[in-house]
């Protein structure tokens, strides 16, 4: 992404003299588009209203949509390769489904206190492991993620253990539990929306530039005076943070928490990577996109193979991140983009 | 003084096997400079493939290895020629792409064996060796010879033959190494091969002891994580010693505090030694970010 925006950049100065500024994309830019979105999606909600199957799968995109955009906060712009989201995640869940089991707090308002607790922990785990680069940044919170799972099911009282906590359905606004499926999806969305927004608010700040930044060349971001270990953890934060929102709402989505569910590798940590790959890993659209196309295949190949071949949606889907890798790095999103820029510079 | 003594002798004999399962893993870093996250499938593939010709051939699952490490090792030559050389310069999408090796080969076993879970039986795996109080598996025993062998033979191979020089060439600057006439792609593929082969090997003399299972990996590729990270990133001490450590770390985690905590006392340590000296104990110090430098 960055790559061809730099590439554009001298064209566009060239093509038309000293008068023509380049173009930079806002916040105000992003805002519109992310509303273009949203009329299309509100739109689709309201077509299908009356479909559980197609509100069901909805509203699991949109959640991992939205789940997949706040790992490329961290991930894609800043470029640290997290598997241990899984943890954030598992900390919005069992937040929100402790504090409605125990004390029955409505879901809407233990949202902050998971957020909060999720962000903290992720600054907390990040300090030392933010030491390492790359891979061994993602080997360490791979164990992380492992350790979170003996933890979660050693400690029983906090989190019902292998057993998991099945929440008690007493429908109701307050308590975000609903009969239909339609009200969930309208949930999930406005989670997306809210992810959407938050990572084009980083991404067009000065946040997002300094994230890129330490992404492409850290010891030059550390140079040019950025406080590099800073912008990490700030940007580890806020996906860290959005993602708990995320964990809250599967769980009251599900009423159902148990610790092999909401700390697996392969369904969660890896997951947002997976359709951030296949999407576009760094681009603000791609994660949905990928989501988008992932999240229908997945639960389409469960569906019709998974009870003859089990493992077949994962068969395909690890297949799909070696192709990925190999042939088509920045995604779906940015092949389109590339094509774009061919095109348009074809034309001039 | 007999408990602490039967501790440490679990604890040796565990970490055995973990040093066995890393050392594959530490080659290919040290030489590839690429962290191999689907080694522990290729572990598993080498427990399926000794069962698979106990099943077919009726080999002894020791004798087995005479035909899984070749096919293992010709395996790992694939991966490298045809999944990770492209990705030369890439190093997120190595992760990627060897994260979704891992998916795969657990998958498709999972597809073929629907779930199954199998065991190989040996003769071997039945003799239980006993001093006084102290019993003593022969399998876990063998896994111990085995990994002071492979030490041994990987340091005789890497410091005293041509090839292996030039394998230690590549690692220290492939430039120059590429300049001396040595053929980079080539030794990456060979040391990729046997990376994998010792897994394969790993996987055969395991078999006996573990019951088989598609997510068999997952526990060892978290042990050799750990090993490698204590031990020194691409060092064959490092890995052997490092494998020890954790394994004796266990085995008195297990007896003294919870055996379901190990993964929790292994990531202190590895966060331990993260903060304190990232190379690892036997690594060159910044072998952590060496392995990220863009090299050609």
């Amino acid at each position: 992404m960055n790559k061809t925006d730099g590439q554009a950049m001298p064209a566009a100065l060239a093509g038309n003299g000293a008068t023509m500024r380049p173009k930079v994309t806002t916040f105000g830019t992003e805002l519109g588009r992310i509303g273009a979105i949203g009329v299309f999606f509100a739109i689709f909600i309201v077509l299908f209203r009356g479909d559980p199957f197609i509100l069901n799968m909805m509203a699991y995109t949109f959640l991992f949509a939205a789940l997949s955009t706040s790992w490329n906060i961290i991930g894609g712009f800043g470029g640290q390769f997290s598997l241990g989201h899984g943890v954030f995640f598992a900390i919005g869940a069992y937040t929100t489904a402790n504090l409605y089991f125990h004390w029955q707090i409505s879901p809407w308002l233990s949202l902050v206190p998971g957020m909060i607790l999720a962000a903290m922990v992720a600054v907390a785990v990040s300090w030392p492991t933010f030491r390492l680069k790359g891979p061994f940044f993602a080997i360490a919170t791979l164990a992380l993620n492992e350790v979170a799972l003996v933890l979660a099911t050693y400690f029983d009282g906090i989190t019902g253990g292998p057993r998991g906590m099945l929440l008690p359905f007493k429908a109701g606004l307050e308590n975000m539990v609903f009969t239909s499926r339609l009200p969930y999806a309208v949930i999930m969305f406005g989670f997306l929306l809210v992810s959407l927004v938050a990572a084009a608010w980083v991404l067009r700040g000065r946040l997002g530039y300094y994230l890129q930044a330490v992404h492409l060349d850290e010891d030059a971001a550390r140079a040019a005076g950025i406080d590099v270990l800073k912008v990490k953890l700030t940007g580890m934060a806020v996906s860290a943070a959005l993602t708990g929102i995320g964990g809250s709402l599967f769980a009251m989505y599900l009423r159902f928490v148990d610790p092999p569910t909401v700390l697996s590798i392969q369904d969660i940590g890896v997951k947002f990577l997976l359709i951030a790959l296949i999407g576009g890993v760094g681009t603000l659209y791609g994660p949905l996109l990928g989501a988008l196309l992932i999240i229908p295949l997945e639960s389409y190949l469960r569906a019709t193979l998974g009870g003859t071949i089990p493992g077949i949606n994962l068969l395909i889907l690890g297949g799909l991140l070696v192709i990925f890798a190999l042939f088509m790095r920045r995604g779906i999103f940015g092949a389109m983009q590339g094509l774009w820029e061919r095109r348009r510079g074809a034309r001039q | 003084m007999e408990t602490f003594l039967n501790i440490v002798i679990v604890g040796l004999l565990l970490g055995g096997i973990y040093g066995l399962v890393s050392m594959g893993l530490n080659l290919i870093f040290g030489v590839v400079r690429i962290v191999n996250f689907a080694q522990g499938e290729l572990v598993m593939l080498g427990m399926y493939g000794a069962y698979l010709s106990w099943y077919l051939l009726g080999l002894d699952p020791y004798l087995s290895a005479l035909v899984v490490v070749p096919c293992l090792f010709v395996l790992g030559v694939i991966i490298q020629r045809f999944v990770l050389q492209p990705l030369q310069n890439e190093p997120s999408m190595q992760i990627f792409a060897t994260f979704g090796l891992l998916i795969l080969f657990q998958n498709i076993v999972l597809a073929i064996t629907r779930g199954t879970g199998y065991s190989v039986h040996s003769e071997v795996s039945r003799v239980v060796l006993s001093f006084e109080d102290i019993n003593i598996s022969l399998s876990r025993l063998i896994v111990l010879i085995m990994v002071i062998l492979v030490a041994v033979g990987a340091n005789w191979f890497l410091h005293s033959t041509m090839y292996g020089k030039a394998v230690r060439a590549v690692t220290q600057d492939r430039r120059s190494a590429r300049l001396m006439g040595i053929n980079v792609e080539l030794a990456f593929m060979l040391t990729f091969g046997v990376g994998s082969a010792l897994a394969g090997l790993a996987g055969v003399l395991l078999a006996p002891i573990y019951t088989l299972s598609p997510q068999i990996g997952g526990n060892f590729i978290l042990a050799a994580f750990a090993v490698v990270v204590l031990g020194g990133l691409g060092s064959v001490w490092g890995a052997f010693f490092g494998g020890f450590i954790i394994g004796l770390i266990e085995a008195f985690a297990g007896y003294y505090l919870n055996p379901e905590l190990k993964h929790a006392i292994w990531f202190l340590v590895f966060i331990a030694v993260l903060i304190v000296r990232p190379g690892g104990l036997f690594g060159i110090a910044g072998a952590e970010e060496v392995g990220l430098r863009e090299q050609d």
